[in-house]
């Protein structure tokens, strides 16, 4: 067994065990902690391919962006220190056999594709050829899908700041029209729909 | 993720407009009632005048602290027990409340009591002794001042209080002894008796 | 001449003749290994007395002058006393999580090193995304503070993690975007090309009017980042007694301590590298002979110089300005640094494109 084979089966023994535990611990805090382990050992894996941006997307955005926000909404969750109760039987079960379903599904693909042995030639993953490929409009370009998740982040981002804000009051009313005026729809919610203290008090 | 921190900060900062920072909204306050090319405009000025000025405070601060850094003869820190030679207290130290004496051993206590009552932790006590007069009559006068350093807050109270200014306050400080008795003192010296013309 | 490039050259040539592939590597790791903890322990020593003397200089004071001359072994008499004290773990607190905190903050901490060039080609790991990989790594640092702040099981710990993670998280935003300016500039994420790109000019005086907003943002940011006041909320003594760490002590305390300092040297190592060039001495256009006495001083000198000039500026802040409230942190960062930076990096990106840079 070579080096590169040692640490593949280390990285995907704490993926795997990492990923157990995350499901089956009892406390909600550490599951999260176990989530991200499990997440950190998958950009491991990337790197050990040398896949050096993907490695460091799957961080950024998954252990610094959605493992934290997790922690945020367990942190702002009430009684979320205690234990978890025991999940009841039947759930249990068919968690596993839906486990078990995925896992032969995906297994029996895998098994079926039938992967050509490598050619041996490094595959080019500069920074700047991925940047190349995404803005690019050629046959395999992926400028469209890129255009398209740039739209829906956007008009995520402006829904953010429309649930966020306050309505407008009586006392700073001229400081709110600008902004109720600029961002449309603004004027349809209604003081007491949206309640921003409640998640702005923790931060 | 930061997205959504953005709009719980978002809606935390709203709360208070009134802030030095908050030149975003003041800004807009200010200025609803015009065109929204000429607001735009104002709020454009009021942000980089805000930078402007922000930056120039933090300058100004840093200037400050910069000097104090390339200037090290402005330190004031005494190195107490190596210095004690040559430390020099302030005028206005109070360490203990001291009954000065002249070279005749006479002071200047007509043993009023003005200070003791004027102590507010009865930390003075006064005894008192009637002495004869030339002319046969008796007269009050200072037996012993006590003074409980323990209980002394260096106020100076007593010293305004007194009315012969027979009591100030010294500047020794190194009061530390192993018996809390040695701190309960006789402030007028043994055979010390009160100056002559002072009533 | 003194070369560390010639060193790491001649152990790795030592070390192919002697040894088979997978041990070379085994060996090098090692040796990465005990040069950087080495260097942990040294910067944590020096930074802190540094800290203390030019808080004290710039609070009129003399700071600490008893233990050894100028008191440079005083820190080391505070770690002795730290590795003394008895580490305490909370009776409430989760003690797997709790115990973790401190390690997972050290080795983000370890991670950060690997990119870092402290001398021409003195470098652990000149990986193609460098600058990609700063920023990745830097945002897992948060969760050894979120770690620490829950599993405390304290209030004033909480909160303290919940501050950091917002300002983390936030200031993570401006930081990247002033990076950014200069990786649009050089056209590469990779320390190494950042650092040949400065051969004829360090990019803060080559780049001119985006490169210093870039620079002045990134020195705020990464105050930010670094937890350190005026934007020291995580842990406003003040306030908060400690922070995250109010029920660390012992070892694991100055574990979380030495990550500051170390936190502090990483963030102006790459400031120092994106802005002021590295290791790479100070040229001026075609002054030959003022570049060629340029040359002559070792690169990881001027590494060094850089770097601490850096921290003198961050600890220069820290002494000089009163704490920043949530609010006015926050309002600092959204509505005044991102909105610039995000400006900056649109005009950086023109100056590209017409190449008006020097």
């Amino acid at each position: 067994m070579t080096a590169s084979q040692v640490l593949f089966y280390a990285i995907s023994t704490v993926i795997l065990g990492s990923g157990i535990l995350a499901v089956t611990s009892q406390r909600i805090f550490r599951s999260a902690i176990w989530l991200l382990l499990c997440l950190v050992g998958i950009a491991g894996l990337y790197f050990w391919m040398q896949v050096e941006f993907i490695a460091a997307v799957q961080i950024v955005v998954y252990v610094g962006g959605i493992v934290v926000l997790i922690i945020f909404s367990i942190f702002l969750t009430q009684e979320s220190g205690k234990e978890l109760p025991k999940p009841i039987m039947r759930r249990t079960v068919f968690a596993l056999l839906a486990t078990l379903f995925g896992f032969a599904f995906t297994y029996n693909l895998v098994y079926g594709h039938g992967f050509a042995a490598p050619t041996g030639e490094a595959f080019n993953v500069s920074v700047a050829e991925i940047g190349t490929q995404m803005l690019s409009t050629t046959n395999n370009g992926y400028i469209l899908p890129f255009e398209v998740v740039s739209m829906l982040l956007l008009s995520a981002m402006i829904g953010c700041i429309v649930i966020a804000m306050k309505p407008p009051s009586n006392k700073n009313a001229g400081a709110d029209m600008l902004f109720a005026q600029d961002v449309p729809g603004t004027r349809l919610i209604t003081p007491g729909v949206v309640e921003p203290d409640l998640i702005s008090e923790e931060v | 993720m930061a997205f959504l921190t953005y709009c719980q900060c978002y809606t935390a900062v709203h709360q208070h407009n009134t802030e030095p920072l908050n030149g975003w909204r003041k800004g807009i306050a200010a200025t609803t009632n015009q065109e929204p090319n000429i607001r735009l405009a104002m709020f454009l000025k009021d942000y980089i005048v805000d930078i402007f000025r922000a930056t120039k405070s933090l300058l100004t601060g840093m200037k400050r602290t910069g000097y104090y850094f390339v200037h090290p003869k402005e330190i004031i820190t005494e190195q107490y027990p190596d210095n004690r030679d040559t430390l020099v207290m302030a005028d206005r130290f109070r360490g203990e409340v001291i009954m000065p004496h002249d070279e005749n051993r006479e002071h200047a206590c007509t043993g009023c009591t003005a200070c003791e009552l004027a102590c507010p932790n009865a930390t003075i006590k006064i005894v008192t002794k009637f002495d004869i007069t030339p002319e046969g009559k008796k007269k009050k006068a200072l037996d012993t001042f006590v003074y409980h350093l323990e209980l002394c807050t260096m106020c100076g109270l007593c010293v305004e209080a007194c009315p012969t200014d027979a009591i100030k306050m010294g500047q020794k400080f190194e009061h530390s002894v192993y018996d809390r008795s040695m701190l309960t003192k006789k402030l007028n010296l043994p055979g010390s008796k009160i100056r002559e013309g002072i009533e | 001449m003194f070369s560390l490039q010639g060193i790491t050259n001649s152990i790795q040539t030592w070390l192919v003749r002697n040894f088979t592939g997978t041990w070379v590597l085994v060996i090098e790791c090692a040796i990465v290994m005990l040069l950087a903890i080495t260097l942990f322990a040294v910067l944590g020593l020096v930074l802190v007395w540094m800290e203390r003397k030019v808080a004290a200089h710039m609070q009129i004071r003399l700071g600490p002058n008893r233990v050894g001359p100028m008191g440079i072994f005083q820190t080391s008499a505070d770690t002795l006393k730290l590795i003394l004290k008895e580490g305490l773990t909370p009776d409430g607190a989760d003690k797997l999580l709790f115990n973790l905190a401190p390690f997972v903050v050290m080795i983000v901490a370890m991670l950060l090193l690997a990119p870092i060039a402290f001398a021409r080609g003195f470098q652990v790991w000149d990986i193609n995304i460098g600058v990609l990989y700063i920023t990745a790594i830097s945002s897992l640092s948060v969760i050894g503070i979120l770690m620490a702040g829950w599993a405390s099981n304290n209030k004033y710990s909480l909160l303290g993690a919940m501050r950091s993670g917002a300002q983390i998280v936030s200031y993570e935003l401006s930081a990247g975007l002033s990076i950014l300016t200069i990786v649009v500039l050089t056209g590469s994420l990779q320390i190494g090309d950042i650092i040949n790109a400065q051969q004829n000019g360090w990019w803060l005086f080559k780049g001119h009017i985006p490169v210093v907003i870039a620079f002045v943002i990134f020195m705020i940011a990464a105050t930010a980042e670094t937890n350190r006041a005026p934007f020291d909320l995580a842990e406003a003594e003040s306030e908060l007694t400690a922070g995250f760490h109010t029920e660390y002590s012992g070892m694991k305390f100055a574990l979380f301590f030495l990550a500051e300092y170390i936190n502090i040297f990483i963030v102006c190592a790459i400031g120092a590298t994106l802005f002021l060039g590295g290791w790479m001495p100070l040229h001026i256009g075609s002054w030959e002979g003022f570049n060629h006495v340029m040359d002559y001083i070792p690169s990881s000198v001027w590494f060094f110089v850089k770097t601490f000039l850096l921290i003198f500026l961050m600890m220069w802040f820290r002494w000089t300005f009163p704490r920043l409230r949530v609010d006015q942190l926050l309002s600092l960062e959204w509505k005044y640094l991102l909105p610039i930076s995000l400006f900056n990096l649109l005009l950086a990106t023109v100056v590209a494109i017409f190449e008006w840079h020097f």
